[in-house]
């Protein structure tokens, strides 16, 4: 049984050693994913915060020098031939998933009623989500569980992650009656499909 | 240190994180049944993730982390 942690282009690339994790590569049709031997044999790994904290660092390190497609947590294989036959079998849809996303990032927005205030979902996707839909090359928003007004998802050029930041906070500035909280950069877990 | 709002940035950061990583990504098993041992682990450890996950790019208004302005 072996993690798989990122789909990549197959590439000379060294890859990098994070979390000691033993990583390799499976390749076919000149798709690369990059998976380790699971430390046990279950179907899917139990979800606990260390072992979530590993499959990010993991991603985060091979990001560090590639484009990649990261993996849901607890994506489990076979072996490396069952890696290599989906890389085959899903070729199309990879390889145009890992071209949107070449050169960038994910930005995380997530809006909430600033203290005191009232907001409605609309007034987040008019006042945030559209505006930075403009300076993202691809974006999605559902309207958040609980008391998030939107939760968006940026995919920004890695080298204007910054000044996309720097417009959430003129957002932020402009509209006191919302609360824009962002992370990231992210690796493209909104985008891989 | 108190805190007067109910979110650190790095508890949106792990939100966010867990948000990502069990709803995101590239699915390659049919359904996959996650086991989550104990959700309130994920309350309990917030703050020893304080330290390992600093992802915020820009904190913006999260009491005592702004800046006076």
């Amino acid at each position: 049984v072996i993690d798989v942690y990122a789909i990549t282009e197959d590439g000379p690339a060294t890859l990098p050693a994070a979390e000691g994790a033993d990583l390799r590569m499976a390749t076919a049709d000149g798709l690369a994913a990059v998976w380790a031997p699971a430390p046990d044999a279950r179907e899917a790994p139990e979800v606990t915060l260390d072992a979530i904290r590993r499959h990010e660092a993991i991603v985060e390190a091979l990001m560090a020098d590639r484009d990649l497609l990261p993996l849901r947590f607890g994506s489990r294989v076979d072996d490396a031939s069952a890696a290599e036959r989906l890389l085959h079998t899903r070729h199309d849809e990879l390889a145009r998933a890992l071209s949107r996303v070449r050169g960038t990032a994910e930005v995380a927005v997530r809006v909430v009623a600033a203290p005191g205030a009232t907001a409605d979902p609309d007034r987040a996707l008019e006042a945030v989500h559209r505006p930075l839909v403009r300076r993202a090359r691809a974006a999605t928003c559902r309207g958040g569980a609980g008391n998030d007004l939107l939760r968006g998802a940026y995919l920004v050029p890695r080298d204007e992650v910054t000044g996309f930041a720097v417009a959430v906070g003129k957002l932020q500035e402009a509209c006191p009656d919302l609360r824009l909280l962002c992370t990231g950069p992210w690796p493209p877990y909104s985008f891989s499909d | 240190m108190s805190r007067s709002t109910s979110l650190a940035t790095s508890d949106v950061a792990l939100v966010d994180l867990l948000d990502r990583l069990l709803g995101g990504g590239v699915v390659i098993a049919g359904d996959i049944t996650l086991a989550v041992a104990d959700i309130d682990l994920v309350h309990v450890s917030l703050r020893a993730m304080v330290s390992s996950v600093s992802k915020a790019v820009a904190p913006l208004d999260l009491g005592e982390d702004e800046p006076a302005s």
